[in-house]
């Protein structure tokens, strides 16, 4: 019974509280299950861990599942992991196969994000134990695999990898911290903001302000474009649903998730290429690739299960690595640092109630999600046409809540919310790449301290590349990395000279 | 190789070590941007002149502002009640609403009563749930 002692009604009500607030999110464009979840940070402030972390893994579930909805219904990904499901989805609404279609949708989610729940459960610790036998010098090359990783599937190889090493460098304002081995001295502060910057920027506000702020600044940008109307989206249809629409969709499924749930391990890679990916492997082994495009419904499977089976993928190395998997995934290290508890290789040891807690949110979270997107998928769809003009205000207040409170009170915080939302607006200008930053900027201060320390203790560069068969193999990976990426870049290239 | 690859970090300066590396790798890449994007570079001007002419500039610049304008006050008013929360209250409603007045596409009364109604409602249930249930600090 202790194994489950957190399982209380409390615990319950928050995933279920957190997936309806979620799928919310997921319902309306421009809104992410990032931004769910950095919105709700400050409620955990006094929830506990346990409790915490229920509500934000329903967020961060419902609001991917619910990008569906108006992907579906209006064409428009609600979330840019259902991208993939506009293709087919929004063709089978056309023809009137709306609610059909996010059915198949949503039962594709609960397999996707089932099977990738198993995969967290099984893998992740196997991975922690593999990785605890890790040195400083490998710790510091999975760190820079990530960003290469990441720099390689952005839009733009060299401005993703500078976008990771900006967060990086960004991070390193303020103090060598004493406690972590270093001297003591400051660095990159400007005269007089020592007192203020004695600890950097604060990791949660400039989150907020990355997936909030900056988002809210985009759509003021292009004016606050009106949703649509509660009778446009009554047009989708109300088709029948049947089961034998998933007769020979097992592969589809299975391949799906797999496709998922390893993007989702991949740092830094967003739902959207795991749909994307998912989709072209659907198509590709079709025995009638034609109908992708114009209402298959293995297409809507395809890129739905994908989705969220990346949610399970993403907290793989989370828990097992300490690097998040995606940037929602970033802000969960924000409540666990909240917590003062540090994920890495040791978490699941030293804090098994956690991570069973986690196992069995995740399970809830899905369940939850499949039964409120099953059996009230119109009710939820209705919140496609709530007005930005009411949203966004109190989403700009949620946000100052969260950046003020993370200190306890540190008006400093709030500007830093500012100052990075203005920031991250002229950075998407100008082609940077939000992930690779945020990934960067929570990881730069343990790269330091894993190469800073390496090179004291051996005393040659040399090492990084000669410690063991593992740092061998992930140079190679690395290497491997960009390789892929020029490889994607020359054939966007061709594609683009193609295009004309 | 021996002696070229060899290091020593003299503990004093070691806080510098990092952000020297990382700031030399930035300059790498940036360079390397730079020769790879120079055609984007040189036609930076108009990028910028386009996105200015097609931005919605009262509702872009309105929201910087009024964000600006609400973070300013926000302490000033708290100092009046300190410990409250009232600071945050206090300039939260205005802000909703005019943000919210800015963000509306029309401004029927309807519209605008519903804006009123979320404008004193929300910040009040937040106010409420964060500063008397959470007991958390807000100005």
């Amino acid at each position: 019974m202790e194994l489950f002692g957190f399982v209380t009604p409390l615990f319950v009500l928050l995933i279920a509280g957190g997936t309806a607030i979620g799928i919310v999110f997921g319902v309306i464009p421009g809104l992410t299950a990032t931004m769910a979840v950095a919105v709700c940070l400050p409620l955990t402030y006094s929830l506990g861990l346990e409790n915490g972390l229920a509500l934000l893994i329903g967020l961060y579930v419902g609001g991917i599942s619910g990008g569906v909805v108006p992907a579906i219904l209006i064409g428009i990904p609600g979330t840019p992991s259902s991208v993939a499901t506009t293709f087919d989805g929004f063709q089978m609404a056309r023809q009137g196969k709306g609610e059909q279609a996010m059915r198949i949708a949503i039962i594709g989610s609960l397999i996707g994000g089932l099977i990738s729940l198993a995969a967290l459960y099984l893998f992740t610790p196997w991975l922690a134990d593999f990785a605890i036998r890790f040195s400083y010098v490998e710790k510091f090359l999975i760190i820079l695999f990530a960003l290469t990783v990441m720099g390689a599937l952005s839009s733009d190889m060299l401005l993703g990898i500078f976008s990771g090493f900006l967060g990086i460098f960004v991070s390193l304002v303020g103090v060598y911290d004493v406690t972590d081995g270093g001297n003591g001295h400051f660095r990159l502060i400007p005269p007089g903001m020592e007192d203020i910057l004695y600890g950097g920027f604060a990791l949660l506000p400039v989150l907020i302000a990355l997936f909030g702020l900056t988002t809210v600044l985009e759509e003021a940008e292009i004016g606050m474009p009106k949703g649509p109307s509660v009778k446009e989206l009554e047009s989708g249809g109300r088709s029948k649903f049947s089961w034998s629409i998933f007769r020979g969709q097992t592969l589809n499924l299975i391949r799906s998730s797999g496709i998922g749930t390893f993007v989702g391990i991949l740092p830094g890679i967003g739902g959207s290429a795991a749909s994307i990916l998912a989709y072209t492997a659907a198509k590709t082994s079709s025995s009638h690739p034609e109908t992708f495009g114009k209402g298959e419904p293995a297409g809507v499977i395809a890129s739905e299960t994908s989705n969220n089976a990346l949610t399970g993928g993403a907290l793989v190395p989370l828990l097992s690595l300490g690097i998040p998997g995606d940037s929602t995934t970033a802000l969960l290290i924000g409540a666990f640092a909240l917590q003062g508890i540090q994920v890495g290789p040791l978490f699941i040891g030293q804090h098994p109630n956690t991570w069973n807690s986690m196992i069995i949110a995740m399970l809830l979270a899905n369940l939850v999600t499949f039964v409120m997107m099953y059996y009230a998928i119109r009710w939820f769809s209705l919140a496609v046409a709530i007005p930005k003009a009411i949203l966004y205000p109190v989403i700009l207040m949620m946000c100052v809540i969260g950046a003020y409170t993370i200190n306890y009170g540190i008006m400093f915080d709030v500007w830093t919310l500012l100052f990075f939302g203005v920031l991250g607006w002229i950075g998407v200008k100008l082609g940077l790449e939000v992930a690779p930053f945020i990934i960067g900027f929570i990881l730069g201060p343990s790269a330091e301290i894993y190469f800073v320390k390496s090179l004291e203790s051996f005393g040659d560069f040399t090492i990084f590349f000669t410690k063991s068969w593992i740092a061998a193999f992930l140079w190679l990976l690395i290497a491997a990395s960009i390789a892929v990426s020029v490889v994607i870049g020359r054939r966007r290239r061709a594609e683009k000279h193609a295009a004309g | 190789m021996g002696d070229f690859t060899r290091v020593t970090i003299d503990f004093q300066t070691s806080h510098l070590v990092f952000p020297t590396l990382i700031g030399g790798i930035l300059l790498a890449l940036g360079i390397a941007i730079l020769v790879t994007h120079r055609q984007a570079i040189a036609g930076a001007g108009r990028y910028w002149s386009q996105t200015l002419a097609a931005m919605d500039k009262p509702r872009f610049f309105g929201t910087i502002v009024v964000t600006l304008v609400y973070f300013l006050l926000m302490v000033p008013v708290g100092d009046i009640w300190p410990n409250t929360g009232m600071g945050f209250l206090i300039c939260s409603i205005p802000f909703v609403a005019l943000s919210g007045l800015l963000y509306l596409q029309e401004r029927t009364k309807s519209a605008v009563t519903a804006l009123a109604v979320v404008a004193v409602a929300a910040p009040l249930l937040v106010w409420w749930v964060f500063a008397h249930v959470f007991f958390l600090t807000l100005p």
